[in-house]
């Protein structure tokens, strides 16, 4: 269920920046993912080291929870730009013109709250990992190997701080449709009965390019 | 106002077992003492990751928690003094005399201090010895090639004799030896038998005594210094007794050890003193210069806290 | 006020905001963060000038728990298995299955339903995700279906249902989050879900069969596939049986012997397989990419919802909430069997307007440690307990029946997720019509789960043989 919501555009500010803002969310989920990529040829490396030369990749574990946090964090706007975080909306389908800006307003808003804390909270605990003065900058580091920790840590303040632009960006584009009583506000997800969005995530998946025959 | 009860959370992690009865017997001990007025909350793993307890007291999450050394070694440098291989300590109340020692130490409480952590008890661990499935192995030339799951200084000394340490975690030990992806894994009595390796077992190395993990409990500084002062009395005088609960304990355990290694039909494998003495000239003593070496460059006094362990040592046995 | 009413208030909070349609994810962290702040201002007397303090406290403990439990070497598990069913479709593994099923079993009566299902069951074991399988096999298999006369609601039904398969045959991402949530080894689930997917699948295909024996009119067989041509249909649906190998072998060797790694790596080399299948297809840059971006984006979705839970999860910690259902549940005097099957019936309930993996994310926490302390705790001997079984067989059974009830829930109403997906594929049908179309294998369903509750063996069965 990977694929979210028609994202509206236009030559208004708002959009520039939301088209700005994606070409950099875009290069950090495909980070992600190729940081998936890697934890695949990761593991045959270990298992063909391991049975073809009695050498295993010495910290497998330590590098696989090194590469989680890439893997977990870094496309969360990516995600939010287009609404594919699931959520209910049997009760907001149900909302037109500018009570259904004002749900979302405040849905995004109180997100935005929640992501400005987790924003201070990561980084105390990236803070924590960290101390200049120490050896690799690390105070806390991996169990087998020793790797440094901190640069696992940082990744969850910055891509919280990148969904933290984008909650803007759609707070913003939510308070402008609210505001002006739009119909189509541009760089915010438009909402989709659930039918029309499974259509969209079908014919996303079913692309007849791809299956190959 | 009112007198309001002192209540603590205290973070450990997995299930009770052994290794935590000091703490359940600490608690029952303060509250008996101080007519319920001062009570502990034990959770097992609901407050905080195990790897991430030390965090929680510094953040004021919990008042009292349990970790190990080697988990995070940069958090904690001058307590990995404890788990240099072939320290020499051959049973608990040497471990928890060197321990207690070593937390007294002013670089060990400084170290500490950086997570608003206040040192008050060890959790003594016996020696870890490996377990393995095959051909006992008991000479040194046998270790070669061998895939053993170790970590930190014991997963040091064993590449120094030519094994290959694996990265497993605890609770995929048992998986990785079914699997072959380990031949032996190294644990101590408990925790053999806590993760099931000891039912892949077909032998068990009675002497070759490594090293052990130190995990130490610890109370935040705040929260210690704000209780009254009957209630610190009965925490402070209540560890000693929580810890020769935890040495009845754990006695019961390894009593009960040869037992469960005749009933499952392990070997117990004795090395010979040769071959035991060759393995501490090739880890031990590499193993040791590198961390004095390293931690000194640090700042911290590590030549000093090894000479401490020693002494403490000595000064057991002679009072033997 | 105690901990465990500010447990019951927040809790309520969170069913709010969720059902008032705020992301899962973050209405989750968000009960979570306003409890923390809570109990702690609470344990501080609500004095005015430590409010201050209790925010700082909550926030560091909600700002450790992303990193903390996403760095995870289990829940690497599940980046693998999505990226495994993405790259399985530009493998072509789709067709070549529905071909292959269709040459060997189109023959009975409606052949080509109970070929579907086999199909889909086929691209269960290298897909993790229910609803990709369906949008998939719509394409395919209906349009065939009603070429030949189908009724176009059943037709319909079938796809919606057989795409459930995906999550109980391994690889599956939900088990794989219920392994992590209540602590279980990884490996003995999956395994564990082998035998009650194909049970499912048989269910399915019976269920067709017998339909198709009474209204003559639903689906005629196919005949006139030569041994030849049946043979000829393999070859390229081979790359299924080595994943559905390399996984099993990598849990458990049932050749006898030693298991070849641990789950992780058989997940991994699982994924390479079907990579290389998909180079060999002629897979270019240009998809790998978008397999990675989508594999990317399902996987941070899922994750996002693992941590956000987690958060108010750290909360019910010091809320100890667990603690307090758990005691209930075993207070209430009736037999462990009935409050179970309540139990069960209430996921059903819940998963009418529920998402599978936030249901089970947001319920486990306080509900697994219950089931457990009914059958008799971790460690309960199977003789001692409740339900005949050891407490780790009966984490075991438990997820296996939890996400079977999790899948019922994507094909009933009023939201079932593959009922829209298989509706969303097909002009010519309405979401109406694929409801209408999947209510017989409600009826499956209700069965399938009626014998994995009486008969726990066809769950437990493989996993005891791996000890
Ligand atoms: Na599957
Ligand atoms: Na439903």
């Amino acid at each position: 269920m990977a694929s979210g919501a028609a994202v509206l555009e236009s030559d208004h500010l708002i959009s520039r920046l939301d088209r700005w803002l994606l070409k950099l969310e875009q290069v950090l989920a495909l980070l992600s993912g190729i940081a998936v990529f890697s934890l695949m040829v990761l593991a045959v490396v270990s298992v063909g080291g391991r049975n073809a030369f009695n050498a295993p990749l010495p910290g497998y574990v330590d590098w696989i929870e090194q590469a989680m946090p890439l893997i977990a964090f870094m496309g969360i706007a990516y995600v939010q730009r287009d609404g594919t975080h699931i959520r209910m909306d049997i009760v907001i389908s149900r909302l037109k013109g500018r009570a259904l800006w004002l749900f979302e307003l405040i849905s995004v808003l109180l997100i935005l709250i929640l992501m400005m804390a987790l924003v201070y909270g990561s980084w105390s605990h990236f803070l924590r990992s960290f101390d200049f003065a120490a050896p690799l900058w690390s105070r806390d580091s991996s169990i087998d190997i020793g790797l440094p920790i901190w640069p696992a840590k940082l990744l969850a303040p910055v891509a919280f701080g990148v969904l933290c632009l984008r909650l803007m960006v759609q707070a913003w584009g939510y308070g402008r449709a609210f505001v002006l009583g739009l119909d189509a506000p541009v760089a915010v997800p438009m909402i989709q009965s659930a039918a029309a969005q499974a259509a969209a995530e079908a014919e996303q998946l079913a692309d007849p390019k791809a299956e190959q025959e | 106002g009112e007198v309001a009860a002192t209540e603590w959370n205290v973070s450990v992690w997995g299930k009770r077992r052994a290794f935590t009865e000091h703490v359940e017997k600490l608690a029952e001990l303060v509250s008996e003492k101080t007519g319920g007025e001062f009570t502990m909350n034990i959770s097992y793993g609901g407050l905080s990751k195990n790897k991430e307890n030390l965090d929680g007291i510094s953040i004021g999450a919990f008042e009292m928690a349990q970790f190990c050394a080697g988990y995070h070694r940069d958090k904690n440098p001058t307590i990995t003094v404890l788990e240099l291989p072939f320290l020499g300590v051959n049973t608990l109340a040497e471990e928890v005399a060197v321990s207690h020692a070593v937390y007294a130490h002013p670089a060990v409480q400084k170290d500490l201090a950086r997570w608003n952590a206040k040192l008050l008890m060890t959790s003594p661990m016996p020696q870890y010895n490996i377990v393995g499935t095959g051909e006992p192995r008991d000479e040194l030339a046998e270790f070669k090639d061998m895939r053993v799951r170790a970590t930190g200084g014991i997963g040091k000394a064993f590449s120094a004799v030519g094994a290959v340490p694996t990265s497993v975690t605890a609770t995929e030990a048992y998986n990785a030896m079914e699997s072959g992806v380990v031949d032996t894994v190294a644990f101590a009595q408990h925790a053999h038998l806590a993760f099931g390796t000891i039912n892949r077992a077909e032998w068990w190395t009675a002497n070759l005594n490594p090293g052990t993990v130190n995990c130490p409990v610890v109370v935040n500084t705040d929260a210690y210094d704000a209780l009254s002062d009957s209630e610190r009395d009965a925490l402070d005088s209540s560890v000693s007794e929580a810890i020769d609960h935890y040495l009845a304990n754990y006695g019961a355990l390894l009593d009960k050890w040869d037992g469960v290694l005749a009933e499952k039909n392990v070997t117990k494998v004795e090395l010979a003193e040769s071959e035991l003495d060759a393995f501490r000239t090739v880890a031990a003593d590499p193993i040791r210069e590198a961390w004095i070496a390293d931690m000194t460059a640090q700042g911290i006094p590590a030549q000093e806290l090894y000479d401490l362990v020693m002494k403490t040592l000595s000064d057991v046995r002679a009072g033997n | 006020m105690e901990p465990i009413d500010i447990g019951l208030w927040v809790t309520g909070g969170l069913l709010a905001m969720v059902l008032l349609g705020m992301r899962v994810a973050f209405a989750a962290a968000m009960a979570g963060l306003v409890g923390l702040v809570w109990i702690f201002w609470a344990k501080f007397g609500y004095a005015p000038d430590k409010f201050t303090k209790a925010l700082t406290v909550s926030v560091k403990i909600a700002g450790q728990v992303p990193h903390s439990k996403v760095s995870s070497q289990a829940l690497s598990l599940i980046p693998t298995f999505i990226l495994i069913g993405y790259l399985a479709y530009y493998a072509g593994l789709t067709k070549a299955l529905f071909e292959a099923a269709k040459r060997w079993i189109a023959w009975l009566p409606g052949g080509l339903a109970v070929s579907t299902v086999f199909a889909t069951a086929g691209f269960a074991a290298v897909s993790g995700a229910s609803v990709a399988t369906s949008a998939v096999f719509a394409r395919i298999a209906i349009p065939e279906m009603l070429k030949i006369g189908y009724n176009k609601q059943f037709a319909a039904g079938v796809v919606a249902a057989g795409g459930t398969l995906a999550s109980l045959i391994p690889p599956s991402a939900i088990l794989v989050i219920y392994a992590i949530i209540v602590e279980q080894d990884v490996g003995k689930l999956l395994l564990a879900g082998f035998i009650p997917g194909a049970f499912s699948a048989v269910i399915y295909a019976l269920l067709i069969v017998g339909i198709a024996v009474v209204f003559k009119s639903v689906g005629p067989p196919v005949r006139g596939f030569t041994w030849k041509q049946r043979f000829a249909a393999l070859p390229a649906a081979l790359p299924i049986v080595f994943v559905v190998v390399i996984i099993i072998c990598f849990v458990y060797n049932p050749f006898g012997g030693d298991a070849w790694g641990t789950p992780t790596e058989g997940g991994a080399l699982g994924a390479f397989v079907v990579f290389v299948m998909a180079l060999i297809k002629g897979m270019k840059w240009a998809q790998l990419k978008s397999a990675l971006l989508d594999t990317a984006k399902l996987t941070v979705m899922i994750f996002t919802i693992i941590w956000g839970v987690l958060i108010y999860v750290r909360f019910l910690g010091f809320a100890d909430l667990p603690g307090a259902f758990s005691d209930w549940i075993t207070s209430i005097d009736a037999s462990p069997m009935l409050i179970l099957v309540c139990i069960l019936l209430a996921y059903a309930v819940l998963g009418m307007f529920m998402d599978a993996i936030g249901m089970l994310l947001l319920t486990l926490p306080v509900v697994y440690p219950a089931v457990m302390a009914l059958n008799g705790g971790e460690a309960v001997s199977a003789a001692d307990s409740a339900f005949g079984m050891s407490g780790t067989m009966c984490a075991i059974w438990f997820g296996i029946l939890v996400v079977k009830m999790a899948e019922f829930c994507l094909i009933t109403p009023p939201i079932g997720l593959n009922c829209f997906v298989v509706a969303g594929v097909r002009d010519d049908l309405t979401v109406q019509d694929v409801f209408k179309g999947v209510t017989p294998f409600f009826l499956a369903d209700g069965v399938t789960i009626a014998l994995l509750v009486a008969f726990p063996g066809i769950v437990l069965f493989l996993p005891s043989l791996a000890g």
